[in-house]
């Protein structure tokens, strides 16, 4: 059968006055929202209704606005050195895919049954292999099967759990019924894309939303919340249950922050935990804190880079050893990707008689195998109507040179082929207008202790060609939320809640050393880009003026600050220190946009949003919101620069305000904030420095510009009521313990934070950073103001510049004890011992 | 015969490791032929965590993690045997390489099932066309398998040169075809290669191997090296040991410590380790004959 390329189709001619009239019909395919053209199934009907009653401005609308919400809540994949790798895992395309309740029931039972089988055949695999020993399944499945992990057999999972949350490729074949055309037991993907398109598409809808009754999805959640809770808590009073995902890098990172934070389960990568005697550990500032459960988001073979593979850096040395001693619930157990087999359901059938005594009740969709004799004939005879693969690791084996007919009789075991798919049609809304697409759904299954619950929704997966469909990266393609219709008024249940757990309540108290370490460089990059972009608006304030830069008398003593920090290069001729104007306009641009200048404003943003990406989980919806528009500033170099600067000052202190408000006064904030407040002094101390000669000039217009690039105007003005002068400028700047921008102020903090931070050894031990931030302290409170009148005296200034030397010395040294004593991370390397063999007698 | 054997592994670390994992594959199987008569293993420092369990395929497997921050880590293992001579069946009598190819398809016996799991291709062994040709040369039609196999041995050991700088844990098949050289692990995993490649099995061994001092010198004490060599399954007869290496079949004076599919299976020592710097491995074995 053909499945022709839906974008090819010619529209319908429209027979009435509905937007989807027109929709081109999609010959030999089950059609989701038709019976006919122009003549919707009647579960379509009020939603097709609310759409014409909308129309298509509304529509275009909504839809842009759910793309904006996507973004906003971060739901882009974003790599930052790789623009060709943007886009949206599984854009949400908003109208949504309705189902009948009594549809949803046949899957539903289909579903569980088959997560039970599932569930019973990875059992027997991990343990005595009768299924194979007994001739149910072909040994060739376990022997040769790269997802059989040979060093987790006999490991016995908590609870005999061998599968907590499982998911399945299911379409909808041109007869109506519904097929199964992949499994995915090892870490399945999309849970966390269907619970944010379920938000999205409910807010974008919201009216349309609460007048039909829909299944909720929250009671999904706290089903499978409690199942892993209840094992877990076999085993200790107050579980920790963590997620584990590869990190930022991953496409669908955000799935992975969204369902930390929806669950409750700190999000960690693999450097955060750690095994000791066979148990596993959560690096935390005050130490080692016990893990009882991990929710695996990283692939089987990447888990554990001591049992696996050893190149692996997202994994945890040792896992597989803690499971096998039983000391930890992993979901699902490493391993159970053996259910990812490619050629596994063509077994099921006759595996769900012998196991359950009944008729698997959900198809698959037809293919053989090539390593049994009938599949390998069948195939071969008909190889030019079939779509060929591998067998075992669903990786492709064949390229298009190689001779399949060759390949395959060198080891038939490898290869499988499926019947051409012609999965059903669904309409979609483009801003042209109505249209058509293909569409897979994934759905979800979690195990309680009642048995498997199906999740009532899901992803419904969409591409306008089958190939694309059904090709191996299906978060590349489109998705729309799944609406399963109820026959009774639906029980509100709260999505947007998360669920309230003591886990969640205990997350403020510690965080991993790792996220420690994030929010410090967050902190460090907001104040550097603050700083930067400040003294670089002051600088194009007064360009955008009508005096010429020469009558500028401040302009070339802000031009040094910024060559002080190396924002703009070292000056060619000391004379005045401005340039030609070009020159100068030249040099200003690359500080604002040249990406490989690290001290560029654009590079410090990119480092911001790395920081920010890297403690996702940790920040609010709307911090988040903020960080995103800082892209503006890399998508946009062509405004008005003064503009552009002030927009950017304002969005950093947006973020800093949301980031800094919405967390509590733990120690994520308190590590944030001695970012910040390091970065401040260190930038304080060096550009006091490097402007000193200029400022003991006293001249009116650069003490001003000293203020303002300090921010601290309004409060000099506010106490002083006077003219710019030395003594109480450099007072408020560096003194004044109630300006909360000087440095007295900022060294204070540091006290402060590190008289808070967790005590890993001796309390009585007063540790180095302590007694680094106290000894600046003291210093600062030693200065002798007096000597700062440095115009008349030469010798004080430079007795000023060594104190403000010695500063900078201090907080380079207290942010080396900080890392040394809460953030070190070391570098793992494996090792083994050659073999040199034996020479020969 | 009657064997001492010490297999002695230090690591030298430049910077203190804090946290080291090892798995080990040093205490010996107990076969047919052969005995244990004691085992023992100390771990300078000693270890916080020691396990020991049997692994899929049989061997004996320990899992340590030493815990506290350390510049030396010393394993030692220590093991008494006692090595039987083989029954080795007449290459020339055993059943054509075909029919034992056939047998293994079918794996209607528990004996060829469990056989069946040596056919195919592992993380280090490939099986493909390159090997198979270079098969096929000791295998025409009808040959008896074991001496197809003995034919097979004596060609890797006259072709292949020893060459411990060829080659390295990651070296393939296909390399080691085309470069001609290597060392004992490198020579197994092409015997078996080319064996699975004609659909039998055949599984790789690591184990010792004692040296004979050159006449009239005497024997030197940690001279010796651990070893590897592959086996093959010879249906209703059970599996027989060849070693490309020496291009003979083992008998009292091969231990066998473990066996696989191929070296990542049954390293004797290999592990990973947090920190340390540079890290520096000496290795020193001692087979010694007792009376």
């Amino acid at each position: 059968m053909i499945t022709p390329d839906l974008t090819d189709l010619p529209p319908q001619q429209p027979a009435s006055s509905s937007l989807f009239d027109t929709v081109p019909f999609p010959h030999g395919a089950y059609w989701e929202g038709f019976l006919s053209p122009a003549s919707p199934r009647v579960h379509w009907q009020p939603l097709l209704a609310a759409f014409d009653a909308m129309g298509p401005d509304v529509l275009n609308e909504r839809q842009e606005r759910a793309r904006r919400m996507r973004h906003e809540d971060g739901a882009t994949y974003n790599p930052f050195d790789e623009p060709a790798g943007r886009g949206t895992p599984w854009a949400l395309e908003v109208m949504p895919l309705p189902l009948t309740a009594e549809e949803w029931e046949g899957l539903e039972t289909g579903l569980i049954q088959r997560a039970r089988l599932l569930e019973t055949i990875l059992a027997d695999t991990y343990g005595p292999q009768n299924l194979v020993k007994e001739g149910w399944l072909p040994p060739e499945l376990v022997f040769a099967n790269p997802q059989f992990l040979r060093s987790c057999h006999g490991i016995q999972p908590a609870g005999q759990r061998y599968l907590t949350y499982y998911a399945a490729d299911i379409y909808r074949g041109p007869d109506g019924r519904f097929r199964v055309l992949r499994d995915y037991g090892s870490n399945p993907a999309g849970l966390g894309y269907a619970l944010e398109n379920r938000i999205v598409t409910s807010r974008v809808f919201p009216e349309l939303y609460h007048r039909t009754q829909i299944r909720r999805l929250a009671p999904f959640f706290h089903a499978m919340h409690h199942s892993i809770l209840q094992r877990a808590a076999l085993r200790r009073e107050d579980p920790d249950i963590v997620l584990l995902t590869p990190g930022p890098d991953s496409r669908i990172y955000f799935e992975h922050a969204l369902l930390s934070r929806y669950l409750g389960y700190p999000l960690v990568e693999g450097p955060d935990l750690t095994v000791r005697n066979g148990e596993v550990f959560l690096k935390k500032l005050a130490g080692l804190e016990p893990v009882s459960a991990i929710f695996r988001h990283t692939g089987d073979a990447s888990s554990d880079p001591f049992a696996l593979r050893r190149e692996t850096a997202v994994g945890v040395a040792g896992l597989i050893q803690a499971a096998r001693e039983g000391l930890v619930d992993i979901i699902n157990p490493i391993g159970s990707g053996f259910i990812d087999t490619p050629v596994l359901p063509i077994f099921l059938s006759r595996l769900c008689r012998h196991l359950m005594g009944q008729d698997l009740l959900l198809e698959d969709h037809p293919a053989w195998w090539c390593g049994a004799a009938e599949g390998l004939s069948h195939i071969l005879a008909n190889l030019g109507d079939l779509t060929l693969g591998s067998a075992m690791d669903g990786s492709a084996v064949l390229d298009g040179s190689a001779d399949p007919v060759a390949a395959i009789q060198a080891a038939p075991h490898t290869f499988m082929a499926r019947a051409p798919i012609c999965p059903a049609a669904i309409p979609v809304w483009r801003p042209s207008g109505a249209a058509t697409r293909y569409t897979v759904m994934r759905l979800f299954a979690c195990a309680t202790d009642l048995g498997f619950a199906i999740m009532p929704g899901g992803l419904a997966i969409t591409a306008p060609d089958v190939a694309s469909l059904i090709a191996e990266c299906p978060e590349r393609l489109q998705s729309k939320d799944i609406w399963v219709l109820s026959e009774q008024p639906v029980a509100p249940f709260s999505l947007m809640g998360g669920l309230q757990t003591a886990t969640a309540v205990s997350r403020g108290s510690d965080l991993p050393s790792r996220v420690a370490d994030h929010l410090l460089w967050l902190g460090r990059y907001l104040e550097r880009a603050e700083g930067v972009v400040r003294l670089l608006r002051s600088v194009f304030r007064r360009l955008s003026g009508e005096a010429r830069p020469a009558e500028i008398p401040e302009l070339s003593f802000l031009l040094n600050l910024l060559r002080a920090d190396n924002t703009i290069p070292p000056s060619a001729d000391m004379d005045d220190g401005i340039p030609l104007y070009r020159d100068l306009l030249a040099q200003l641009e690359a500080a604002l946009y040249q990406q490989d200048r690290p001290e560029s404003v654009v590079a410090i943003l990119k480092r911001v949003k790395e920081a920010a990406r890297n403690v996702r989980d940790r920040l609010s919806l709307d911090s988040w919101r903020a960080i995103n528009r800082l892209e503006a500033f890399a998508d946009a170099p062509a405004g008005d620069p003064l503009e552009l600067l002030d927009d950017t000052l304002f969005t950093l202190s947006a973020f800093s305000g949301l980031a800094m408000e919405s967390m509590t006064r733990g120690l994520g904030w308190r590590f944030m904030d001695m970012g910040r407040r390091l970065e401040r002094s260190m930038n304080q101390a060096s550009l006091i420095r490097a402007g000193l000669p200029e400022v003991c000039g006293e001249s009116r217009s650069i003490l001003e510009a000293l203020l303002e690039v300090f921010d601290s105007i309004m409060t000099y003005r506010a106490r002083y009521r006077t003219t710019f002068q030395l003594a109480p400028v450099l007072d408020l700047l560096l003194l004044d313990d109630s300006n909360p921008k000087s440095l007295a102020f900022q060294l204070n903090q540091l006290c402060h934070h590190v008289r808070e931070l967790p005590q890993q050894d001796d309390p009585h031990v007063v540790q180095g950073e302590a007694h680094a931030a106290q000894e600046m302290v003291l210093a600062l409170r030693q200065l002798d103001f007096a000597r700062l009148r440095c115009r008349s005296d030469g010798d004080g200034a430079a007795s000023l510049a060594a104190f403000l030397e010695s500063i900078e010395t201090g907080l380079k040294a207290f942010a080396q004890q900080i890392s040394a004593h809460y953030l070190s991370r070391v570098p793992a390397t494996p090792h083994f011992s050659m073999l040199p063999g034996h020479r020969r007698p | 015969m009657k064997y001492r054997i010490v297999h002695e592994t230090t690591y030298q670390y430049s910077e203190p490791a804090s946290l080291s994992q090892n798995e080990l594959f040093l205490h010996p199987r107990e076969t047919i032929t052969q005995r244990v008569v004691e085992s023992e293993l100390v771990i300078v420092p000693q270890p916080q965590y020691l396990h020991r369990r049997n692994d899929f395929f049989g061997n004996v497997a320990h899992v340590f993690m030493v815990q506290q921050p350390h510049n030396h880590l010393a394993i030692s293992a220590t093991c008494r045997v006692t090595v039987e001579r083989p029954a080795i069946p007449v290459p020339a009598d055993t059943a054509p390489w075909e029919t034992v190819a056939q047998r293994l398809a079918a794996h209607d016996q528990p004996s060829t099932l469990e056989a069946y799991q040596f056919v195919f291709a592992s993380p280090l062994i490939t099986v493909n066309p390159a090997a198979l040709s270079y098969a096929r040369l000791s295998f025409p039609p009808g040959t008896p398998v074991l001496a197809g196999a003995v034919d097979l041995i004596n060609r890797i050991y006259t072709e292949f040169s020893y060459d411990k700088s060829a080659t390295n844990v990651d070296t393939s098949v296909d390399q080691l075809l085309a470069n001609r050289k290597g060392v004992c692990q490198d020579f197994a995993h092409l015997g078996i290669s080319c064996l699975r490649s004609l659909g039998l099995a055949a599984r790789y061994v690591s184990g010792y191997l004692e040296t004979k001092p050159p006449p009239g010198k005497p024997r030197l004490v940690g001279a010796d090296a651990s070893h590897a060599w592959l086996s093959l399954f010879v249906p209703d007869t059970g599996w027989v040991d060849l070693d490309p290496t020496n291009n003979l079949i083992p008998d009292e004076r091969h231990v066998t410590l473990a066996w696989g599919r191929d070296y990542g299976d049954v390293t004797p020592v290999k592990g990973i380790v947090m920190g340390g710097g540079v890290h520096q491995l000496s290795v020193m074995v001692d087979v010694a004959p007792q009376k």
